[in-house]
């Protein structure tokens, strides 16, 4: 056993109160751990090897209680205190993207009570109404939804339940079409206290309004699963065939959108509303593959559902 | 002089086929495209400047790529690997 290490074995059993040998064990309430590492001078870190005594806080020497004082050495090994806090598991917090939140806010988890799981696009508004956007899939759970059925917030995947979590009622949806073309995969609900929604998105604030993507335009969306996400529009006038649960749909008019950095989306994404750099929204997020993401564009869900984003 | 100058024009049309425009091709073939193997979409992109026809397949598989054509319609066709479309 190197010199070093002896002396940290002497500290273990006098500063954390490990057994050892022919020494008494005693704790110092403030030490968290012992280790080997360099010895930092003013947050610099030298060559000189330390023995590093992590504490809760570091405390002037002369605050400190004579018999907890740390020795500036052990056995000939100088000795480095370094304040590392209190060391704890790390419990996973799900990020805010998938929690109860009211006001609820876009790039938030949504659901009709009977789906997983999916975003909440934007506020709109008809006559003075206001109402919850994101996908006939995700509100009403591909045409099999009824008016007036619950939708939770969040989505019941991530714990929404029908007896405390309902935002609000599932409104209108246009319906997925089998056998002919689509355009939108649009739903709205309707809260049941406006004081329960905002119109801001998660990390891009609010929308200025509707326009038309170009090709290569700079976009960015905020949703449930994947959070915030930068992209390029590749496509605006596709033509594709998308699965769903109950079967294979074919869009037309659709815009396709490569992510920057990896995935731009992934399952649970759904709903949202795909946003260019100027702060107008240019889509409503509904599919993708391991490598596109689809969205219907925004103009067509204003015009189908009848509603202006707000 | 004028009417020199529009002649010339139209004998140069004559021997250029005209180019329908890509949106147009794509309306023409893409009922048929989107029924062929390993198809999952049809779009329109942009190469140098100009707009192509772009064929979305499933996955790079010899037996797809053979029945697509390279050009319709004298519009450049671009076959872009897009994997399965899913309602996410």
């Amino acid at each position: 056993m190197t010199s070093t290490e002896d002396a940290k074995a002497i500290c273990e059993c006098q500063l954390l109160g490990l057994e050892r040998e022919g020494m008494e064990a005693t704790s110092n309430p403030n030490v968290v751990g012992v280790g080997i590492g360099r010895k930092t001078v003013r947050g610099v870190a030298t060559k000189d090897v330390a023995l590093k005594v992590y504490v809760k806080q570091k405390i002037h020497p002369l605050l400190v209680r004579d018999e907890q004082v740390i020795p500036d050495e052990i056995e000939g090994v100088p000795t480095d205190v370094e304040e590392a806090g209190e060391f704890s598991i790390w419990r996973p917090i799900p990020p805010i993207y998938q929690r109860k939140v009211r006001p609820a806010m876009g790039g938030i988890s949504i659901g009709h009570y009977a789906i997983t799981a999916g975003t909440l696009a934007c506020l709109v508004r008809d006559a003075g109404e206001t109402f919850i956007l994101s996908n006939n899939h995700v509100l009403a759970n591909e045409n099999r939804g009824a008016e007036g059925d619950p939708i939770l917030q969040p989505g019941r995947f991530d714990g929404g339940k029908t007896d405390r979590d309902v935002i609000g009622r599932l409104d209108t949806f246009v319906a997925v079409d089998p056998a002919g073309t689509n355009l939108v995969d649009g739903a709205l609900a309707k809260p049941f206290d406006e004081r329960d929604v905002t119109p801001d998105i998660i990390g891009i604030g609010r929308l200025r309004g509707t326009k038309e993507a170009v090709l290569d335009e700079k976009v960015m969306k905020s949703g449930r699963t994947t959070r915030k996400t930068e992209g390029t529009v590749m496509d605006v006038s596709a033509t594709l065939r998308v699965g769903y649960q109950t079967g294979s749909y074919v869009f037309t008019d659709q815009m396709i959108i490569k992510g920057e950095r990896g995935a731009f989306s992934a399952g649970g994404d759904s709903g949202s509303t795909i946003v260019a750099y100027d702060g107008n929204a240019v889509g409503l997020l509904f599919a993708g593959s391991p490598f596109f993401t689809i969205a219907n564009k925004m103009s067509h869900v204003e015009k189908a559902l009848d509603v202006q984003i707000v | 002089m004028g009417g020199l100058a529009l002649g010339g024009f139209i004998a140069w049309r004559r021997h250029e086929r005209p180019v329908a425009s890509a949106a147009e091709v794509k309306r023409r073939h893409e009922s048929r495209l989107m029924k062929m193997r390993g198809v999952v979409g049809v779009g329109i992109g942009q190469k140098d400047g100009k707009e192509i026809i772009r064929i979305y397949v499933e996955k790079e598989s010899p037996r797809i790529l053979a029945d697509l054509p390279q050009a319709l319609d004298s519009v450049p066709v671009e076959i872009v690997v897009a994997g399965t479309f899913k309602a996410l």
